[in-house]
């Protein structure tokens, strides 16, 4: 019964959409934390840079 | 309009000529033509009646890689001795210059095509000569899409780091409707099936991608390469 | 500012999230199997809405390219970019499930079919165009080059999608009744239009996140620059 519902394959479909959102996010997540390092990094260098002269 | 036309053909035998001189993109293109055409022996029986089937498709493989080649050069050239902002100061449009080019890279690349389609004949035993003009004029129009888009990119890439690999991956997705109206119509030809009704609308969407990237071609220039 | 933009990014996920779980338990839990092809067309339910929200998201980048051509502004830029980036997200998850669908109902992976096809080229275009952006550096001949190619992509899609339709054609036409009455039972076809809210509530939210982070490197870039004068 289940076999002719494609029940599995439902669900594969249903994961697949849902994994690369998940991997979409995640990327972004991981984008945004290496932008804030980034800017507090570059923010110190200027302030850095600015106080010695 | 005149004025026009005339700056197009001084770039485009500027163009020529210097490729006369060299003819380090002829060569490189033509070989690697060469190349292509005797690896697709390995990768299908040449003998068989199949063969013919998928010939069209076969060519502009050749035509679209070995094109590639000569496009990849059209505006890179000019970067050796600031040649390129010369140009972009003279005092004629950059849509002029442009044009010419393309003009320069469409009769390259045809030369280079004949040569390709000569040798495909021979080597394959492909009988095309019974359609060669309906042949021809699918070449003339299938390069001529080519070699604007090409040309268009290649102007768009010149001054990035990775150029020579920004360019196919930007070029050959744009070119799937031409190539594909190219491929089909080629191979209906070398078939025996006659210019009709049934591929009629091949013929126009090829004409159709011509018309459209000409003209789009022509007013994005000025933005890609002056800003 | 921020303070108004976290508030509408708060309220947009809450209604993303109440208007999945309605339409997920809908689908699941309400409506039944169709008549030949079991439980797994429920697949439409994401497939349909997640295509036209690629698409929406691909004709608002084209907008934004032409806005960011003619007003010069790099904003219109940023959010070209974020608004592309979203859409292949989406236009991924049609592909991949797509495939899945196909896998049982034709029995293939793929066909090379109109929709299909046009969808592949479309996906190959806009990693071009977003590959092509990681490779320029200055923003503003960055902003200039990847709007042209956005232009040049949209028309691409258009002519694939007319030069192929009346070629070789395995999808089946739109079912919804917004073209020809419809071919869905009552009430099947509401969900798709709720996930399709869903999806787009989704879209805007992340598109939101990717824009701020468009302008963060922005700054970083004016920042440095800043340092580098001194």
């Amino acid at each position: 019964m289940d076999e002719a519902r494609n029940l599995s394959y439902m669900f594969y479909g249903f994961a697949a959409a849902f994994v690369i959102l998940a991997i979409y996010v995640a990327s972004l997540a991981m984008r945004e934390r290496k932008l804030r390092t980034e800017i507090d990094r570059v923010r110190r260098m200027v302030e850095d840079t600015s106080k010695k002269n | 309009m005149k004025t026009f036309l005339r700056a197009a053909a001084a770039i485009a035998s500027k163009d020529l000529r210097s490729e006369m001189r060299t003819k380090e993109a002829f060569n490189a293109s033509f070989a690697f033509a060469m190349v292509i055409l005797v690896l697709f022996s390995f990768a299908f029986d040449p003998d068989s009646e199949e063969l013919q089937t998928i010939s069209g498709g076969l060519l502009w493989l050749v035509f679209s890689f070995a094109g590639a080649l000569i496009l990849n050069r059209s505006f890179a050239r000019e970067l050796q001795n600031d040649c390129l902002d010369a140009l972009m100061s003279a005092p004629v449009p950059v849509a002029a210059v442009f044009f010419g080019k393309v003009l320069a890279n469409y009769f390259l690349l045809m030369i280079v095509e004949i040569a390709a389609l000569a040798a495909f004949s021979i080597l394959y035993n492909t009988h095309f000569s019974a359609q060669f003009w309906p042949v021809v004029l699918v070449m003339l129009l299938g390069t001529w899409g080519m070699t604007v888009i090409g040309t268009m990119f290649s102007a768009l890439t010149v001054n990035l780091r990775m150029r020579e690999m920004m360019l196919p991956t930007l070029v050959y997705p744009l070119l799937i409707p031409a190539l594909m109206a190219a491929m089909t119509l080629t191979s209906d030809l070398m078939n025996g099936t006659p210019l009709g009704a049934d591929n009629l609308i091949w013929l126009r969407v090829l004409t159709g991608f011509d018309f459209i990237y000409t003209i789009l071609a022509m007013v994005f220039i000025d933005i890609v390469l002056v800003g | 500012m921020t303070d108004t933009r976290d508030r509408i990014m708060l309220l947009l996920t809450a209604i993303c999230a109440a208007l999945l779980t309605f339409s997920l338990y809908k689908i699941f839990l309400v409506l039944p199997d169709e008549a030949n092809q079991g439980a797994i067309y429920r697949i439409v339910y994401v497939h349909v809405p997640a295509i036209f929200t690629g698409f929406t998201g691909f004709f608002v980048a084209l907008g934004a390219s032409a806005a960011y051509l003619i007003t010069g502004k790099l904003k219109y830029d940023a959010f070209a970019a974020a608004v592309t980036e979203v859409a292949l997200a989406f236009a991924t998850i049609v592909l991949a499930t797509g495939m899945i669908w196909g896998r049982i109902i034709w029995g293939i992976w793929w066909a090379w079919d109109a929709r299909l096809t046009t969808m592949l080229v479309c996906w190959l275009i806009y990693a071009g165009y977003l590959m092509l952006r990681r490779a320029i550096e200055e923003p503003t001949q960055r902003a200039r080059l990847s709007a042209v190619v956005s232009i040049f992509g949209c028309v691409d899609i258009l002519i694939v999608w007319k030069s192929i339709e009346w070629w070789r054609t395995q999808h089946p036409a739109p079912v919804l009744s917004v073209r020809d009455g419809g071919g869905m039972g009552p009430g099947m076809e509401a969900p798709i239009y709720w996930n399709w809210l869903a999806f787009m509530c989704l879209a805007v939210i992340l598109v939101m996140v990717r824009t701020r982070q468009e302008r963060m490197a922005g700054e970083i870039d004016s920042l440095r620059r800043m340092a580098h004068s001194y």
